[in-house]
């Protein structure tokens, strides 16, 4: 059974009278613990696959299915849950909230399924031990160096304990160095069994993965 | 849980925005200060009314006034007798539905004590006086029947009169001898002091901290002021029949006895039951009707009219009023509503993060509200403390007795209009925020 089935999924912008098929006809599968690396030519599409993953954006034609769920026909509701519970997210510009200290970033999807105060308190301090910054729960983003921003926002992305991770180029705006980092932290995710996709343009990083996802002008060859 | 967090929020998106918060509550802080000196200005000119209509004796007094014979009547003039005491009479035997019935004679005459000579409002009257005037007597007694019977010349008199014919104005100067005109008269009663909540209170405390130098030429306090309780507070009362023999050289009009045709100076009646103030209204027509033979040149004023002018420009002051205060409420709102739907542009990120994460559309409403609710709110206290300050400045400015008055229900009102402006303000912008899809807002340059 897999966690994440995609059938003939469309994506299609309409920009006046020119059409924009950012996904043409993607179908794909998922299996639970996988490591999957996205790669393809800018603009063939692979941040529209992760939104769609992500439940962040609404296909225009097929069906998504993520465990056993069809989100291409929930209510945005349900969506919001999906995402809250089943997913967590890595941006390439890490979206960490400014006005937030770590912990607190940390902390919000557990602010939105509900979780009182100290067992949020205690599940953020777990999560942003697992990426080696117990020291810095008190800072701001702004406080912090990009490398450092990115493992907050994987915390941020663990914290829920959700079955699937996206993360879309999120060793982007690091150097090779930190990038490095960025993604060992994602491989021993995947190591303790979560499953993985993220997009890269890494020739390297994407040779470690298990599977790799090609995409050209929204098709998958 | 989610609305205290949600709060918190609020306060800190006040506080990363301080000066801009302040901008924006100033509109709240107005509108509730106006709203809130509008309801104390009103209310403090209602109790003035209220206060000033039941120390006039309220909408139950009525009174009897001469008229001119009508054209039509001029030729059988002199078959009415005029407002006598027989009409006082008749309508004590004839009109059951009045309680009172308060026939009076009076003139302004000296009245002199010592060496201290004083003009006041001198009154022939009998008992029912007491009770249509609302009347209390706080030392010795009324006068009596025995009196009226005697033509004894012992007067009641009102804290005004001790106040100006003797040195210590709160004296009771009962069985002491005064000079009204040239004959001489025992005091054996004292009216009760009259005056307005506030003037007592001040009162009060000026015996409790008298101020510094107690000067000793210049007579009582504020007695130069005008006041509707001054006309009650120098009042001499006497005998009506005292005041006839005495002072109404008109002596073949006799004194008020059975069948008696003196001429009263005021006839003034209360009704028994407002219910059925119309029917009494007609029995008292109806009673000098027949004393006056047929021949209407009598009238009966009531206080009706002058109650529902009252009520009528208490309500258009209210109206307006209320309006100036609608207005900056509203100006403060749109206020409000600008800065949320200003912030919200900045945080379209902010809200696709807080999306991407979790949170539900009506997460993002909720916040939106919650936060310009929380900025109205404090507006609000703020403008509470604003009209506190006013009402200083008004209270200093306006006549004693309409001073304004802070009602607790008021404070609760202007209040809850801030709260409900706040919601309202956020509404909208909540609306623009909650609709945005996430991705839309995490592209959001
Ligand atoms: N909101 C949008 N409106 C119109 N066209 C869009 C929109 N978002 C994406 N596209 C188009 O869809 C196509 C795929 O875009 P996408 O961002 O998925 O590419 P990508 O593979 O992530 O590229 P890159 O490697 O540069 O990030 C592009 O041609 C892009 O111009
Ligand atoms: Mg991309």
């Amino acid at each position: 059974m897999s966690l994440i089935e995609l059938r003939d999924v469309r994506k299609i912008y309409r920009i006046g009278d020119i059409e924009i098929r950012a996904l043409d006809g993607v179908s794909l599968e998922i299996h639970e613990g996988e490591y999957i690396a996205i790669i393809g030519p800018s603009g063939s599409g692979k941040s529209t696959l992760m939104h769609v993953l992500g439940c962040l954006d609404r296909v225009t034609e097929g069906h998504v299915r993520i465990d056993d769920v069809d989100v291409s026909r929930a209510g945005s509701d349900r969506l919001a849950r999906t995402r809250n519970e089943k997913i967590g997210f890595v941006f390439q510009s890490f979206n960490l909230l400014p006005r937030l200290n770590v912990l607190e970033n940390v902390e919000l999807p557990l602010v939105y399924s509900g979780i009182g105060k100290s067992e949020r308190r205690r599940r953020a301090l777990e999560a942003v031990a697992a990426v080696g910054l117990s020291d810095r729960t008190g800072n701001r983003p702004n406080q912090l160096s990009g490398g450092q921003c990115q493992r907050v926002a994987i915390a941020r992305a663990l914290v829920n304990r959700p079955r699937i991770i996206l993360a879309d180029e999120p060793t982007g705006a690091l150097d090779s160095r930190t990038g490095r980092a960025i993604m060992d932290l994602f491989r021993e995710l995947s190591q303790r069994g979560h499953t993985v996709a993220l997009v890269t343009h890494d020739a390297n990083v994407a040779s470690e993965a298990a599977r790799q996802i090609v995409l050209r002008d929204g098709k998958i060859v | 849980m989610k609305i205290l967090m949600g709060i918190a929020e609020g306060f800190g998106e006040i506080r990363a925005h301080k000066f801009r918060s302040f901008l924006t509550m100033l509109g709240v802080v107005l509108g509730v200060a106006s709203l809130l000196a509008m309801f104390a200005l009103t209310a403090g000119i209602a109790k003035g009314y209220r206060e000033v209509m039941s120390q006039m004796g309220g909408l139950e007094r009525v009174k009897v006034r001469t008229e001119p014979v009508p054209s039509h009547q001029e030729s059988i003039r002199e078959l009415s007798p005029g407002r006598t005491y027989k009409d006082a009479q008749a309508l004590r035997r004839n009109a059951p539905l009045l309680s009172w019935i308060s026939p009076e004679l009076d003139t302004y005459l000296p009245v002199r004590r010592a060496d201290k000579t004083e003009s006041f409002q001198v009154i022939g009257v009998e008992e029912d006086y007491l009770h249509t005037e609302r009347h209390n007597v706080e030392h010795g007694r009324f006068l009596s029947d025995k009196d009226r019977w005697d033509h004894s010349r012992v007067c009641v008199i009102g804290r005004g009169v001790v106040e100006r014919l003797w040195d210590d104005p709160e004296g009771v100067p009962l069985g002491e001898s005064v000079r009204i005109g040239n004959e001489i008269f025992r005091v054996v009663g004292i009216f009760q002091r009259y005056e307005s909540d506030q003037d007592k209170k001040r009162r009060e405390l000026k015996a409790k901290h008298p101020p510094p130098p107690p000067q000793a030429g210049t007579r009582s306090r504020s007695r130069s002021r005008w006041s509707t309780f001054r006309f009650k507070n120098d009042v001499v009362v006497v005998p009506i029949t005292t005041f006839s023999t005495v002072f109404k050289n008109t002596k073949q009009a006799g004194t008020p006895e059975e069948g008696s045709e003196l001429k009263l100076d005021d006839l003034n009646v209360q009704v028994a039951d407002l219910e059925m103030f119309e029917e009494a209204l007609a029995q008292i027509r109806q009673v000098l009707m027949v004393t006056h033979r047929g021949i209407e040149d009598f009238s009966v004023e009531t206080r009706q009219e002058m109650f529902d002018e009252m009520n009528t420009s208490l309500r258009n002051l209210h109206m307006s009023f209320g309006l100036i205060a609608g207005i900056s409420l509203l100006v403060g709102g749109i206020g409000i509503m600008n800065i949320m739907l200003a912030s919200i542009s900045e945080r379209i990120r902010e809200i696709g993060i807080r999306r991407a994460v979790g949170a539900r559309s009506a997460d993002i409403f909720g916040q939106i509200v919650i936060e310009s609710t929380v900025l109205a709110a404090l507006g609000g206290v703020f403008g509470l403390g604003a009209a506190l300050g006013l009402m200083r400045v008004l209270e200093a400015m306006s006549p004693v007795q309409n001073r304004p008055v802070v009602e607790p229900s008021a404070v609760i009102m202007s209040l809850t209009f801030a709260v409900g402006v706040g919601v309202l303000a956020g509404l909208y912008p909540a609306w623009r925020a909650a609709k945005l899809s996430p991705i839309e807002a995490l592209r959001y340059e």
